[in-house]
């Protein structure tokens, strides 16, 4: 570890100013009765100024995280965002209603129509935990706030909070400069913003600031050795797997540094300690979640923290034997045995573990880390999520601006980098000045002075070489406060559920058709009608419009997603067999071609197919495909022309005229006239289309009678 | 992976004399082939494991630095072409395109390469920078220093920049 630097310039001004007070405040103070707050009585001492610098700007770093991920609550309304958080606010509900252990043993009927979902065992209950705790405190002291309000602020809450955390971070790794800029940087820090934002009510709202949380605690743990801190750091790891599935991250990077730390020499009694206790209670905790169970005995992915575990007592127990044995060739051989019989044992009931099965190997979402391409060829459905796209360059630059400069110059945390190139800057732009005021100062830091002075004979522009720099540096760190807000404003504030476009005159249109169809389900159909639509749906379906869907957004059943998809691909008289045999009520779709909006399901379609066909092999992706390429005009294949799908988004279509110019059946988001105008649905009818045809329910007809 | 406890080498293992070893494969092996078979003098010494210097981990760390932020996992899943090409519509030639136009998440190779290179020239300047305000260096090699990480840093920025303004037009307007 590197020297902290100590604030020269510090004590240097602690003698100038503790020596002028002195003197002149006691007089002032005597004679003055009326409280007259003249800035000499108000003078503190350097450290109270430090203080008062210190806190003051962690209060605006606070305030400032919050409120930058407020655009969208002041654009729109307060509401949720996206498809994932409505699951999350739907739980958070059942839970602030029904109390603690009905939520915890909560089997779900209502979605996976007619598999059902145990909500209790399946998912993670941190965030909704938190969310109900923060709404229980607010009750107790007497708020009347609704459950929504908590649930959409949640995430800009512990985004300040990762704030603080991040600077104590900083200062344990480096000095409380470096916390501060490290505190600045994440509040803003576009990356973190599009996860947390207001209304983004989502797990790595409340996880990254649990991640944070572990990782300061641990490493605070290491550097003190104390027993306490690593149990916080357990607690604290507990809590992260409660928030989230990414555990697996910091359960593999915790052993990671261990392991970093051992082979760099740096193998000690507080590593041990630390490691120790957080690795045990930390694992025994983590079982207590359902949904997690006994995945750290059992599961490859945690197998790395087992491994890491093992490594240290063997380390410890020679440590123990070379300081019983006194011959050190005794300890060579020794040393040789133990190490080939550790690694050997370990070895087999590592091949033991995979071999029996008893040890599942890595799943699909991690294995990709190793393999990029395994989630393409081989998992459509993890190929299809859009979190898990891979990463171009303009989203690097997107997300972290400046960051990417700084982050080769010091590997881990680029505020220590911007900290101490300011300091250094800082020194010796002070110096010079410091050197023109030695003239007032006593004598006490008189040797800082002449310390300086041997300075001044170096470099004559030095002081504004580095006073040029200083102002490169904040011009930066300026820019990149520029681009993270417009970041935030233009990109990461949208609720997925609204829609907005600039209309002709550059006013600002809303679309609101989801929340009316939902609207329009909740009301106008039978409280146990089932509803069938693309998995993307399901969770604000089951939020808002409260009635029962085939599949969610979970997506824990690959094969039910496969028959919807089937369903949603085939002709109409196969999806009609289908949807009997799933009791489907109302089929809904999503669609765009009015408006222009391009997440629809006719560009998810492909996906439908893909899925479909990877379990039902008589879906086959190049019969909906001309020449490789996806249509939908005049050009297309007769059977996209046919399936269920392309007759539902494109129903009654034929006779719209979409825009000036343009035949009817101008499709806005594929910018081609449809092909196939003249449809009619025999099995289904018509039920419901929003105001701008945005999305479109269909009743499921009863079958005719026999005779 | 073979971990090292802090205090022992490999070099300094030397073979303890038969006598006194405590190995019993060891006093198995010297009795039941090597009994009547005779191992050749050989001249073979085992590797020994060092570990490497600050500096080479520091370039792997930086090399790594430049494929993962050159989007090398974007170029492996999606396989964009190198470098895009669109037709001039008067004349009909083919001409090269360089930034994938409008979207964010987007890329060719040599684009994603190019903007790579111009981060990691932004973070060496800015290493740079910090050892021209070492004091134990002589004049001339503090000022070459501090001048190639001002270069650095100030054309890195620019061209970045430039470089996203290409990309998105309606960048921070």
């Amino acid at each position: 570890m590197v020297g902290k630097a100590e604030p020269v310039n510090g004590s240097v001004k602690s003698g100038s100013n503790q020596s002028i007070p002195a003197t002149m405040q006691s007089p002032l103070k005597k004679s003055d009765l009326i409280p007259n707050l003249s800035l000499k009585t108000l003078k503190l001492k350097t450290k109270q100024q430090e203080l008062l610098i210190r806190v003051s700007i962690l209060c605006l770093v606070y305030v400032l995280a919050f409120i930058t991920r407020l655009f969208s609550v002041l654009r729109y309304e307060s509401m949720i965002h996206e498809f994932d958080p409505y699951f999350n606010y739907r739980t958070t509900l059942f839970l602030t209603e029904k109390g603690f252990y009905e939520f915890w043993n909560w089997f779900d009927s209502e979605s996976w129509y007619p598999l059902g979902r145990i909500i209790g065992g399946t998912l993670y209950p941190g965030l909704m935990v938190t969310a109900a705790i923060i709404y229980w405190l607010l009750r107790f002291l007497r708020f009347a706030i609704h459950i929504r309000e908590v649930c959409v602020l949640t995430a800009p809450f512990f985004a300040s909070n990762t704030t603080l955390v991040a600077y104590f971070f900083g200062k344990e790794v480096w000095d409380s400069g470096a916390g501060l800029v490290a505190a600045a940087l994440i509040a803003i820090c576009p990356g973190y913003i599009s996860r947390s934002v207001a209304g983004s009510y989502d797990n790595e709202g409340v996880a990254i600031f649990a991640l944070l949380l572990t990782f300061y605690l641990f490493v605070k743990a290491v550097n003190t050795g104390s027993l306490a801190w690593a149990l916080a750091s357990a607690f604290a790891y507990f809590y992260m797997v409660s928030a989230w599935g990414g555990y697996v991250f910091i359960i593999n990077l915790i052993p990671l540094y261990v392991l970093v730390l051992l082979i760099t020499g740096r193998y000690s009694m507080r590593l041990y300690v630390a490691y120790n206790s957080m690795y045990v209670l930390g694992m025994l905790l983590a079982m207590q979640i359902r949904f997690v169970g006994f995945q750290h005995v059992q599961s490859g992915e945690h197998m790395a923290a087992m491994g890491v575990f093992f490594l240290l007592q063997v380390f410890f127990f020679l440590d123990w034997v070379k300081h019983l044995l006194s011959d050190t060739k005794l300890f060579q051989a020794f040393l040789r045995i133990t190490v080939t019989t550790a690694i050997g044992v370990g070895a087999i009931a590592l091949g033991v573990g995979m071999a029996s099965g008893y040890i599942s190997p890595w799943t699909g979402r991690f294995y990709s880390l190793l393999d990029p391409t395994y989630a393409k060829d081989h998992i459509p459905i993890i190929a299809s999520v859009s979190e898990h796209q891979p990463t171009a360059w303009s989203s690097f630059m997107f997300d972290f601006h400046i960051l990417l400069f700084l982050f080769p110059a010091v590997c881990l945390i680029s505020a220590i980098a911007v900290s101490a190139t300011i300091k250094n800057l800082t020194l010796v732009a002070r110096a010079k000045s410091k050197v023109t005021q030695t003239g007032s100062v006593r004598g006490s830091s008189s040797s800082k002075g002449s310390s300086k002075a041997s300075l001044d004979q170096s470099q004559p522009f030095q002081r504004n070489g580095a006073i040029a720099l200083l102002l490169g540096a904040f011009y930066l760190l300026s820019k990149y406060a520029t681009h993270c807000t417009w970041v935030t404003s233009e990109a990461y504030s949208s609720p997925s559920i609204v829609l907005a476009a600039r209309g002709a005159h550059g006013n600002r249109v809303i679309f609101d058709d989801y929340r009316e169809a939902y609207f329009w389900l909740r009301k106008n159909t039978p409280p146990d009608a089932k509803v069938m639509s693309w998995w993307d749906y399901g969770y604000q379906i089951t939020a808002m419009g409260n009635r029962t869907v085939i599949v969610d957004n979970n997506t824990w059943n690959n094969t039910h997603i496969a028959t919807v998809g089937r369903a949603m691909s085939s002709y109409e008289d196969e999806a009609y067999e289908i949807m009997r045999s799933l009791d489907v009520d109302y089929v809904l779709v999503v669609f765009g071609g009015v408006t222009g909006y391009s997440s629809d399901d006719i560009n998810k379609f492909l996906w439908m197919v893909r899925i479909g066909g990877g379990v039902f092999p008589v879906i086959k992706e190049p019969d909906y495909l001309v020449n490789g390429e996806y249509r939908v005009d005049k050009g297309a294949a007769p059977k996209m022309l046919n399936c269920l799908m392309y007759k539902l988004s494109y129903y009654r279509f034929g006779e719209l005229t979409t825009e000036y110019g343009k035949p009817p059946g101008y499709d806005r988001a594929r910018g081609v006239e449809i092909g196939n105008k003249d449809i009619k649905l025999e099995y289904l009818e018509e039920a419901f289309t929003t105001s701008n045809w945005i999305v479109r329910i269909y009743k499921v007809k009863p079958p005719n009678n026999r005779w | 992976m073979r971990s090292k406890p802090e205090t022992q080498s490999l070099t300094a293992a030397t073979e303890p004399p038969s006598s006194t070893s405590m190995d019993p494969i060891f006093h198995l092996l010297r009795i039941l082939p090597f009994g009547f078979l005779r191992p050749p003098k050989l001249r073979l010494k085992l590797p020994t494991l060092t570990l490497p210097s600050p500096m080479t981990v520091y370039a792997l760390v930086l090399l790594t630095y430049f494929m993962v932020v050159s989007g090398i996992v974007y170029d492996v899943i999606v396989e964009p072409p190198g470098i895009g090409s669109t037709q001039d519509r008067a004349t009909g030639s083919v001409r090269p395109v360089v930034f994938l136009p409008g979207r964010v998440n987007g890329q060719y190779i040599v684009e994603g390469l190019s903007s790579g290179f111009m981060f990691v020239l932004g973070g060496v300047g800015v290493v740079l920078m910090d050892l021209a305000l070492d004091r134990n260096r002589t004049k001339s090699v503090k000022v070459s220093y501090a001048t190639a990480g001002i270069a650095s840093v100030v054309i890195a920025y620019m061209m970045s920049m430039l470089f996203i303004r290409i990309k998105i037009p309606a960048y921070l307007r």
